[in-house]
C-alpha cells in the first residue's frame, strides 16, 4: 500500500478536519459534537522536509522531569517517566499529563518513600487551548501528585464519559476520578488501588468482559533505597545497579467492582507470577475474542499473557517462543508494543531493550505462536548500538504501513566510560515500514533525530487532528519534547473515535479491520503500550492513495460486530458500539 | 568463554637444569637421585618422578628429591601427587621459597584459590614472587570471582614483569570481563606488541569491537584470529565459534555453519559449540543434525537454558509437543531460578 509521496498542496496549514459523527441507523447513542476549527500554532519552515519538529517552546509547555541524581545511584533515579495523550475535558483536543519524580536524600535512609516537596516535582496536565497552544492547568485539576512518580494509565474506569487516571509511583499508586469539570479526585483509598513497592507500567484493560475496565499494575524489582555499589569503585565509575541484583515481584490485579472500589485479584487470575516488568501492551494475539496481554521484562524472561477466557491468565511467551530472542537469551524488555505491523490481521510485537541485544520483533505467525525476526526485518542491524525504552508502531507517513518511532538512550550515564561507542543520551529513531520490513529515515526525517536525549517515556496521538500522528517524548533529568508530524504527503487518512456501551466507554480491546481497495489493516484500542505511557485512545490509519475505506469491522468487547461500509477517508469518525448482537451500514 | 589456567612456565627448563647440577655439585652421590636428575633432564618426568622418589625413600629428607619429584609430577600435570609431595618437603623444609612458591602454583591448578594465595603469601615473605607468581595471585582472584583484585594483581605482574605477555592477556581478561573496555583493548594491544601474530589475544579484540557493537570488525578481527592459529598443533574453536555466532545475528546462516561446524570438531566436549552449531541448522530446516547437535549441548551443558530453548522450538517444529513441553519447563526452571538468585555487588 505505500505509495508515492506527494508534497502536501498546503503543508503550512492545519487541515481542518472533518469529524464525522456516525450513528447507528436503528438507534442513536449521544455523539460528539464537531469541534471548532482552529488555527495553527505551528507552521512547518517552507520546504521543510522535517516529518517530525520539536515544537515544545512554543506550545507553551515547560515541563522538567526530575529524577534528583545522587551519589548513590539508585536505580530510580535512570529509569525516567511517562506521559499520557488523552482528552480529559471532552472538548475534542488532546491534553497532556507528565509524570515528575521527587526529591532523593544522599542517602535516603531504607524503606524512605519520597514525596514532592514542591511545585518542581509536580506531575503537570496541560490543556489543550482551541489554538493548540497548551496551558498548566495542574492545580486547578488537582493533579499535583504526591511521590516519586513512574507511570501514568488512561481509562474511563466508571464509564462516566470522561477519562481517569491512574499514576503509577515508587512507593504507591494514586487513581484519580475524573470528575467532569476539569478536575480531579484522589479516590485511591476508597477504590483500594495504592499498591506498594515499585510500580511502573499500568493498563487498563476489560480483563472478564464484564463492560468495566479492570487494571494491570506491573512493578519492576523488590527493591530498597539499599547503599549498594555496582561498577567500579574508582571516582565517577560507581554505576546503577544492573537488575539481576534484585528479586522480581508479582504485578497487581485490580478487578473493577462496579461501584468505584476494586478487589486485588493477581493469584486468582493467574497474573501473580513474580516479574521485572517495565511495558505492557494489549491485543488479542490468537484472535479468540479474550483480549490477551505481553509485560516486557528486564533481563529476564518475558511474559505473554493468554486470557483464557474464564477471567483466568496463563503465560504462554515460551512455548510461543516470544519470552526471549532468537538466541534463548533474555534481554533488558524495557517497551513494548503489541500492533500488526504486517498487515496480515495477527497482532505482532516489538521489544526495546539495550545496546548489543537488538530490539525484538516478533511476527505473529497466527498460529499461537511468534517468529523472533528482527535480523530478517532490518531491525536488529538497525538497532545493535542503541537501547530503546518507549516505543510505538504507528503510520507516520500514513501510507498504510505502521512505522516505528523508539525513544532511546542507555540507562547508564557512565557508560561511555567503559563502552566509548554506546552512549546515555542518543537521538530517537524513526524506522520506516517499507512492507517488506524496516529501513531506519531518522537522518532524513528532521533535526530532532540529530538531538541526543536521555529519552524515556513516549505517547503518540494526533495533537492537532490533522490526520498526522504526533508523539510526545519524556527524557530523565530534562525537558519534555512535543513532536509535531509535519510529513509532507497527500496519502489519506481515519482517524477512529470508539465509543463503548455494553462494552467499556473506552472501546479498549476492541479491533479494528480496515479494508481499502489496496488491503487490509488491522490495530486494536487501547491507550497502553509503550514505556510508562498511555497514548491517544483514537485509532489511526494511514490509507496511502485511497480516499475511501470500503470496509470497516469493528469487534467490541462485548462480542458484538458491527461493519461500516465507505467511510470517506481525512475524517475523525465517532463510532458508537451498537446494542445489537451485529451491526451493518454506512455513516 | 572462561578465562584458561596459565601453564607452569616459571618451571623453565633452565633453571631446573641449574638447580639440579647445583644440587649434583653438592656430591650428590646417590645413585637414584644422579638416575633420576639425568632421566629430568631429559624430559623423562614419569621416569624421573620415580627415581627420585626411591631417592627419598633411601635418604628421608637428606636431598631434595621430593622437591624434584613434584616437578616431575607438575610436568605430567599430576597435581595431586605434586601436592603431597611438596607439602611433605615443606614440613622439612619451612624457608623453600621455591617449594612454597610450586605448591602456590600447584593449588590454583586443583582450582583451591584460596589456599593457593595462603601459600603465595607465605612465600612472598621469604623471597620477592616474579611477574609469573604474580600473574597466578591474579588468576586466583579470577577463580574466586575476585575481578578487582584479580585486575589489581595483574596489574603488578605485568609492571613487574612488563614482557610478560601471558599476564598482559589475562589482564586484558579480566578488564574484559568488568566491561572495562578501552583497558581491555589496550592490555591485547600489548601482547600483540610482542607477539603480532597472538590468535588469543586478536579473538579478544574482536569480542571488544562485539560489545562495542561494531560488528563488522569484529568479524575482521575473528578472521584474522583464525587465519593466524592456522598452524596451530592445537588451534581454539574460540574465533570460529564467535565469528560464527556473529554471522548467526546477521542473519547469514550458510556463511556461519561452517565455521560451527569447525569449532565443534575442535571442541567436541563444548556445549555451547553444539548449541550454536545446531541453532544455525534449526534456523536453515536442516532438522536432523539440529536435534543431534541441540540434543548434545543439552546433554553437555544441561544448565543452558538457551540450548533446552532451542531443543524445544526444534521439537515443537517436528510435532514432538511432549519433549518440546519437556523443554520449555526447563527453561522457565533454569530461568526462574536465575531470576531469583542476586549477584554478589562489586
Amino acid at each position: 500500500m505505500r505509495g508515492n509521496r506527494p508534497v502536501d498542496s498546503d503543508p503550512h496549514s492545519y487541515n481542518i478536519c472533518l469529524l464525522a459523527t456516525v450513528c447507528c441507523l436503528s438507534f442513536c447513542w449521544p455523539s460528539l459534537a464537531v469541534p471548532q476549527e482552529r488555527s495553527a500554532p505551528v507552521t512547518p519552515a517552507a520546504g521543510s522536509s522535517e516529518a517530525f519538529v520539536d515544537v515544545t517552546s512554543r506550545l507553551g509547555i515547560n515541563f522538567q522531569y526530575r529524577s534528583s541524581h545522587t551519589s548513590r545511584k539508585y536505580l530510580l533515579e535512570t529509569m525516567g517517566a511517562g506521559v499520557a495523550l488523552f482528552d480529559y475535558d471532552n472538548d475534542g483536543r488532546l491534553d497532556i499529563f507528565l509524570v515528575n519524580g521527587a526529591p532523593l536524600g544522599d542517602p535516603t535512609p531504607k524503606w524512605t518513600i519520597p514525596q514532592k516537596t514542591g511545585p518542581e516535582y509536580w506531575n503537570r496536565l496541560y490543556h489543550q487551548e482551541p489554538d493548540g497552544t497548551f496551558e498548566d492547568v495542574t492545580a486547578r485539576a488537582g493533579l499535583q501528585g504526591v511521590g516519586y512518580g513512574m507511570g501514568v494509565a488512561v481509562g474511563d474506569y466508571d464509564n462516566d464519559g470522561f477519562e481517569d487516571l491512574y499514576v503509577t509511583a515508587y512507593g504507591g499508586n494514586r487513581l484519580y476520578h475524573n470528575n467532569g469539570n476539569g478536575t480531579f479526585t484522589d479516590v485511591t483509598l476508597t477504590a483500594g488501588v495504592a499498591g506498594s513497592g515499585w510500580s511502573t507500567a499500568a493498563a487498563w484493560i476489560d480483563l472478564d468482559g464484564d463492560g468495566f475496565l479492570d487494571l494491570v499494575v506491573l512493578r519492576y524489582l523488590d527493591w530498597d533505597f539499599d547503599d549498594l555499589w555496582c561498577g567500579e569503585h574508582k571516582e565517577g565509575y560507581r554505576a546503577y545497579c544492573h537488575p539481576d541484583h534484585f528479586k522480581p515481584i508479582a504485578p497487581l490485579v485490580y478487578h473493577n467492582n462496579k461501584n468505584g472500589t476494586f478487589t486485588e485479584i493477581g493469584e486468582k487470575a493467574g497474573l501473580s507470577k513474580p516479574a521485572k516488568g517495565l511495558g505492557l501492551a494489549i491485543a488479542d494475539y490468537d484472535r479468540d475474542g479474550h483480549i490477551d496481554f505481553f509485560v516486557a521484562n528486564d533481563s529476564m524472561m518475558e511474559f505473554l499473557y493468554h486470557n483464557k477466557g474464564d477471567g483466568t491468565f496463563e503465560d504462554v511467551a515460551l512455548v510461543s517462543e516470544a519470552a526471549v530472542d532468537i538466541d534463548g537469551r533474555t534481554y533488558a524488555g524495557m517497551g513494548v508494543d503489541f500492533a500488526d505491523y504486517n498487515n496480515d490481521g495477527w497482532p505482532d510485537l516489538v521489544v526495546t531493550d539495550l545496546a548489543n541485544q537488538r530490539y525484538a520483533l516478533y511476527l505473529n505467525n497466527g498460529d499461537g505462536s511468534f517468529n523472533y525476526v528482527s535480523p530478517n526485518a532490518g531491525l536488529a542491524q538497525m538497532t545493535l548500538a542503541h537501547s530503546g525504552w518507549g516505543i510505538r508502531f504507528l503510520d507516520y507517513d500514513n501510507d498504510g504501513w505502521k512505522d516505528l518511532l523508539i525513544a532511546q538512550g542507555h540507562d547508564l550515564d557512565t557508560i561511555e566510560l567503559n563502552f566509548p561507542h554506546l552512549h546515555y543520551r542518543e537521538p530517537m529513531l524513526l524506522a520506516r515500514n517499507t512492507g517488506h520490513g524496516f529501513a531506519d529515515v531518522s537522518a532524513q526525517s528532521g533535526s530532532v533525530f540529530a538531538q541526543a536525549w536521555v529519552a524515556r517515556g513516549l505517547a503518540i496521538g494526533d495533537l492537532d487532528d490533522d490526520g498526522r500522528i504526533d508523539a510526545v517524548v519524556t527524557t530523565n533529568d530534562g525537558p519534555v519534547h512535543v513532536l509535531h508530524n509535519q510529513m509532507q504527503t497527500q496519502n489519506h487518512w481515519l482517524l477512529l473515535k470508539l465509543i463503548g456501551h455494553r462494552s467499556n466507554r473506552d472501546a479498549i480491546g476492541a479491533e479494528v479491520e480496515l479494508v481499502t481497495a489496496a488491503g487490509s489493516q488491522f490495530a486494536t484500542v487501547s491507550t497502553a503500550s509503550s514505556y510508562l505511557s498511555a497514548s491517544d485512545k483514537r485509532v489511526h490509519f494511514g490509507l496511502g492513495k485511497e480516499g475511501v475505506a470500503s470496509r470497516i469491522e469493528i469487534r467490541w468487547p462485548s462480542g458484538i460486530r458491527q461493519t461500516v461500509k465507505d467511510v470517506a477517508a481525512d475524517q475523525i469518525l465517532q463510532i458508537d458500539e451498537p446494542a445489537g448482537a451485529s451491526s451493518s451500514r454506512k455513516p | 568463554m572462561t578465562l584458561q589456567l596459565a601453564k607452569p612456565r616459571f618451571l623453565l627448563c633452565g633453571a631446573i637444569v641449574y638447580l639440579v647440577s647445583v644440587a649434583m655439585c653438592n656430591a650428590q652421590t646417590d645413585t637414584d637421585f644422579d638416575k633420576a636428575t639425568t632421566e629430568f633432564r631429559a624430559g623423562n618426568y614419569g621416569a624421573a618422578a620415580a627415581l627420585f622418589a626411591r631417592a627419598e625413600s633411601s635418604s628421608p629428607g637428606k636431598t631434595a628429591a621430593l622437591l624434584y619429584k613434584a616437578k616431575s609430577l607438575v610436568h605430567l600435570q599430576n597435581f595431586t601427587e605434586a601436592e603431597a609431595a611438596l607439602r611433605r618437603y615443606i614440613l622439612s623444609h619451612p624457608d623453600s621459597d621455591d617449594a612454597l612458591y610450586l605448591l602456590g602454583f600447584v593449588l590454583h591448578r586443583e582450582n583451591h584459590p584460596a589456599e593457593s594465595l595462603e601459600i603465595y603469601t607465605k612465600a612472598a615473605a621469604i623471597k620477592t614472587p616474579t611477574g609469573d607468581d604474580l600473574k597466578i595471585v591474579g588468576l586466583n582472584y579470577v577463580l574466586l570471582g575476585d575481578y578487582p583484585d584479580a585486575t589489581k594483581w595483574l596489574e603488578t605482574a605485568v609492571r613487574v614483569d612488563p614482557q610478560n605477555k601471558d599476564a598482559w592477556y589475562f589482564l586484558g581478561r579480566a578488564y574484559y570481563t568488568r566491561s572495562v573496555l578501552p583497558e581491555a583493548r589496550r592490555a591485547f594491544a600489548k601482547v600483540l606488541e610482542f607477539d603480532p601474530h597472538n590468535s588469543k589475544a586478536e579473538n579478544s579484540l574482536g569480542l571488544i569491537l562485539e560489545s562495542e557493537a561494531r560488528p563488522e570488525e569484529a568479524m575482521e578481527a575473528y578472521r584474522k584470529s583464525i587465519a593466524w592459529q592456522e598452524q596451530d598443533s592445537r588451534p581454539s574453536e574460540q574465533p570460529y565459534l564467535n565469528l560464527g555466532n556473529l554471522l548467526i545475528q546477521e542473519n547469514r546462516m550458510e556463511e556461519a555453519i561452517p565455521l560451527l561446524e569447525e569449532a565443534v570438531q575442535l571442541a567436541p566436549g563444548d556445549g555451547t559449540c553444539h548449541l550454536k552449531l545446531g541453532a544455525a541448522y534449526l534456523r536453515t530446516d536442516r532438522m536432523k543434525e539440529a536435534q543431534r547437535e541441540l540434543e548434545e549441548a543439552t546433554r553437555l551443558a544441561p544448565e543452558n537454558a538457551a540450548a533446552h530453548f532451542q531443543l524445544g522450538r526444534l521439537y515443537k517444529q517436528i510435532h514432538s509437543l511432549d519433549r518440546a513441553k519437556e523443554e520449555f519447563n526447563r527453561v522457565e526452571e533454569i530461568q526462574s531460578r536465575a531470576a531469583n538468585t542476586r549477584p554478589q555487588t562489586q
